[in-house]
């Protein structure tokens, strides 16, 4: 079994991820439903968005702030020429803001239209491969962020309701 | 029309729309194949543009049939379509008897039309469809199966199946006159295939024709790549191998010309007849092809590109400022400035070359309002005449698609609105027939589109009413005339107190404004009580490459389009005269009202104590001076929509790349203008 950890480089043809996960898992377990997840660190605990909602992982780069929008929105970001928003998730979730550092990533998500966004996180971790049997619901949550945790291994790692963090009060 | 008897069908509307959409069709078509029918009574070659144009007309007919419904017309139009694409693609002569079947088609096109909306007319019409339908069917048939000459050439199925129609039109084509088929084969090393290729095609082409130019699976080493090129030529077998002098080619036979005997007692240079007569022929046939319908989306791809071009472009030319300042560079960059330079110029090349593949001229909509003009004024029962001039200015395709609706409705509202009724109009002495008259004109990197009716104009008392009555606006007497003028912009609003169904309820006029403003453009209204109304829309010729003027507040850079500036100036502060906490600036006489982008933005950054520059901003008449820190140069700059869950962000029209992954932001001049000029206040 190989770990994927927190990439060190920037991935951008990021399928080696879910190729490893897929290589990972077992070929015959395949009368289960799969999810595959991609999990990354905020403030220290594991989270997760679907991966078919990933397009690309960037590194962090140059944040132009926009005046006149919420704190969440960080600013906005160039990517090969295409603009769009950086939603800083810690302040999203409000989990406090830190300085970016070596391992923050960007995480560029597909919108509900055909938009991207970019999320930013604190480290990106390994895309996950777990059964419909394994994601419980989370009580307690006020925001209607997290609806669902999934065990993986002996860890809770919540699942983000992205259409619902891209939710903002402008 | 109005006679008609409406319970036959739902949608008489609907149908008036065909039916006249229809007639326009079938008219192009009547003339088209007068034209072909006389072309081919002279014996000499028929346009193929006219067949084209027929093929096309089918087409639409077709399309426009099924959107009704309307299905008699429309597998009609299926068979027509049939026998055009036969005749377009070569494979029926233009002396077959299917021919006379176009006309019959197009009569009885006609037929159906007068008995659009009457069920029972249109279902006598059945059997004469069928026999007619038919008729062109099996015609089409004996046409497909006409062809069989390629089963007998000594060539693989799959090659075959390969070719596009085109290619097996001039395959055939060449068969008929008894050239020699040929099949060359080459290898070629990947790395410079493409060379060799034309290399190769061009020595063919100097002796024969290149039908067809397909990869060829085979056992080649990996580095290498095989094509087969389908020829045709006058030259026997070893005539061709022996003047081609391509030692790596083979050839071998695929069909043994009949008239290779005469040909061959002719040497190849004196002979250039058939080759002449061939060319002409491709040349005709060619220009079927000359306009290309592309995506817009890939015109888009490509103006990216060309965008990001331009921004690599300036960092070669720091790159070379830099070397030239390091003294053991100097050659170096002087050099590399030289090439930057260059490099330069053909980029503008390019940048001008697709933005004017992006350019259409205002026709198309023009002829779409002129017939919508046509039904309204049936509709309205109103004696109106529509007068369009500039139809000639060109501007950029989205805009232009983009601009349908807002002029279409903008029409609407002058024939709904503004022209009186014939009683009203002989009242008020006036010419029995109104007149919309629709403009375009450029007026630098702009293009005006004016809509002006000889109307009623607007009722400033009665647009006042409304507002305060939906609470738009309170204690009358504070607005200016123009204040007033611009509440027809207010959601809501509409000044008929009846609803009518051609202008619905007022939602409208600030969609209108709302749709030309996210295009970067602006909209405004003159009215003269009992002269009439005109609406300008001023828009930017292109969406794509525009030169911005950058502009720094404190630590942030914005990006000002330079087709929104005036002029910049460089004022003290004493010079800000103040009145009523605004801020203005004495203009060679004239009041500007000035706002600092500080302020505007809520940037938390001071203003500099004693100069800073004002950048005189707008968009068609109205201006305002933004103030900043300082400026920073022009940049070319391709402005991107700024992708993310805040959608348009206010005050923004978009965002630049600039330098290095540096995204700047594009200040929306129009949305900034009119925020500042209609707000109250300290609001």
């Amino acid at each position: 079994m190989t770990e994927v950890n927190a990439p060190t480089e920037e991935v951008r043809d990021w399928d080696a991820l879910a190729r490893a996960a897929a290589d990972r898992g077992d070929s015959s377990d395949s009368v289960d439903e799969v999810r595959q997840l991609l999990s990354f660190e905020l403030a220290g605990s594991p989270y997760a968005v679907p991966v078919e909602r990933v397009r690309e992982i960037v590194r962090m780069r140059p944040v132009t702030p926009v005046p006149r929008t919420p704190d969440e929105v960080r600013g906005v970001i160039s990517l090969r020429g295409e603009m769009i928003e950086l939603i800083d998730l810690r302040r999203r979730l409000s989990l406090g803001s830190i300085e970016p550092s070596r391992t923050t990533r960007i995480i560029v998500i597909k919108t509900k239209d055909d938009d991207v966004v970019g999320l930013l996180v604190d480290a990106v971790r390994e895309v996950l491969r777990v059964t419909e049997d394994a994601v419980r619901p989370a009580a307690g949550s006020e925001t209607g962020t997290v609806n669902d945790l999934c065990k993986y291994r002996d860890e809770f790692v919540s699942i983000l309701e992205l259409d619902k963090v891209l939710t903002l009060d402008a | 029309m109005a006679t008609r008897d409406s319970r036959s069908r739902p949608g008489r509307k609907a149908d008036q729309e065909f039916v006249s959409e229809a007639e326009e069709i079938l008219e192009r078509m009547r003339e088209d194949y007068a034209d072909l029918d006389d072309q081919r009574a002279a014996g000499g070659e028929v346009e193929p543009d006219l067949i084209n144009r027929l093929f096309r007309s089918a087409h639409s007919l077709k399309a426009l049939a099924g959107m009704f419904g309307l299905e008699s017309i429309q597998d009609l139009s299926h068979h027509l379509e049939d026998i055009l694409d036969g005749l377009r693609l070569g494979r029926v002569p233009m002396d077959s008897p299917c021919v006379g079947l176009i006309d019959e088609a197009i009569h009885t096109f006609a037929n159906l039309l007068e008995s659009v909306g009457n069920e029972e007319a249109l279902a006598a019409f059945n059997e004469p469809v069928e026999e007619l339908a038919t008729r062109i069917a099996a015609s089409a048939k004996e046409v497909a199966n006409s062809g069989d000459e390629l089963q007998s050439l000594e060539i693989d199925d799959a090659l075959l199946r390969a070719l596009t129609e085109y290619e097996e039109h001039r395959l055939r084509e060449n068969i008929r006159r008894g050239r020699h088929i040929m099949l060359v084969g080459s290898t070629f090393e990947i790395m410079s295939f493409d060379e060799g290729l034309s290399e190769l095609s061009d020595a063919i082409r100097s002796i024969g024709e290149v039908l067809s130019t397909l990869p060829a699976p085979g056992e080649t080493p990996e580095s290498q790549i095989r094509f087969s090129l389908l020829v045709a030529s006058d030259l026997t077998l070893s005539e061709l191998t022996e003047s081609l002098d391509f030692p790596d080619a083979d050839v071998q036979s695929v069909r043994v010309g009949a008239s290779a005997v005469e040909v061959i007692s002719a040497p190849v240079e004196v002979d250039p007849t058939p080759q002449a007569a061939a060319a002409t022929e491709m040349e005709s046939l060619r220009s079927i092809s000359e306009t290309v319908r592309v995506d817009i989306r890939k015109l888009d791809e490509l103006m990216n590109l060309v965008g990001e071009l331009v921004i690599q472009r300036a960092s070669i030319g720091e790159i070379a400022a830099r070397l030239v300042a390091q003294r053991q560079n100097t050659q170096i960059g002087i050099e590399l400035s030289k090439i930057h330079k260059s490099l330069d110029r053909k980029l503008k090349g390019i940048q001008s070359a697709v933005l004017e593949v992006r350019m259409v001229p205002m026709r198309q909509v023009f002829d779409k309002v002129s017939r919508v003009v046509r039904s309204l004024r049936r509709d309205l029962q109103k004696d109106v005449r529509l007068e369009v001039s500039g139809a000639d200015t060109e501007l950029d395709k989205l805009i232009v698609e983009e601009l349908v609706d807002p002029l279409m409705h903008i029409v609407r509202n002058s024939i709904d609105h503004g022209i009186e009724t014939v009683e009203e109009r002989l009242a008020a002495g006036k010419d029995i027939q109104g007149c919309v008259r629709i403009n375009a004109f450029q007026r630098g990197n702009h293009v005006v589109i004016s809509v002006a009716d000889d109307g009623k104009g607007i009722d400033r008392t009665a647009l006042f009413a409304r507002a305060e009555s939906l609470g738009l606006v309170s204690a009358a007497g504070e607005l200016t005339d123009r204040e007033i003028l611009n509440l027809v912009f207010a959601p809501g609003l509409s000044t008929q107190s009846q609803v009518s169904e051609t202008s619905g309820r007022g939602v409208g006029m600030d969609v209108v404004r709302e749709n030309v403003m996210a295009l970067g453009g602006a909209v405004e209204v003159e009215s003269t009580p009992g002269r009439g109304t005109t609406i300008s829309m001023t828009l930017p010729i292109t969406l794509a490459i525009i030169q911005s003027l950058i502009v720094v507040v404190g630590k942030h850079r914005f990006a000002i389009p330079i087709n929104a500036v005036h002029e910049t100036l460089l004022i003290e502060t004493s010079e800000i005269q103040r009145s009523e906490g605004r801020e203005i600036l004495n203009l060679r006489g004239e009041p500007l009202l000035l706002r600092s982008l500080a302020e505007e933005f809520e940037l938390g950054v001071s203003r500099p104590a004693e100069k800073q520059f004002a950048v005189i901003v707008g968009l068609g008449e109205q201006r305002i001076g933004l103030l900043v820190d300082r400026l920073d140069g022009q940049q070319d700059t391709v402005i991107k929509p700024i992708q993310g869950p805040l959608k348009n962000v206010r005050g923004f029209a978009g965002a630049t790349e600039l330098g290095d992954q540096d995204a700047v932001l594009v200040v929306d001049i129009s949305g900034l203008v009119d925020d500042a000029l209609s707000r109250k206040d300290g609001a």
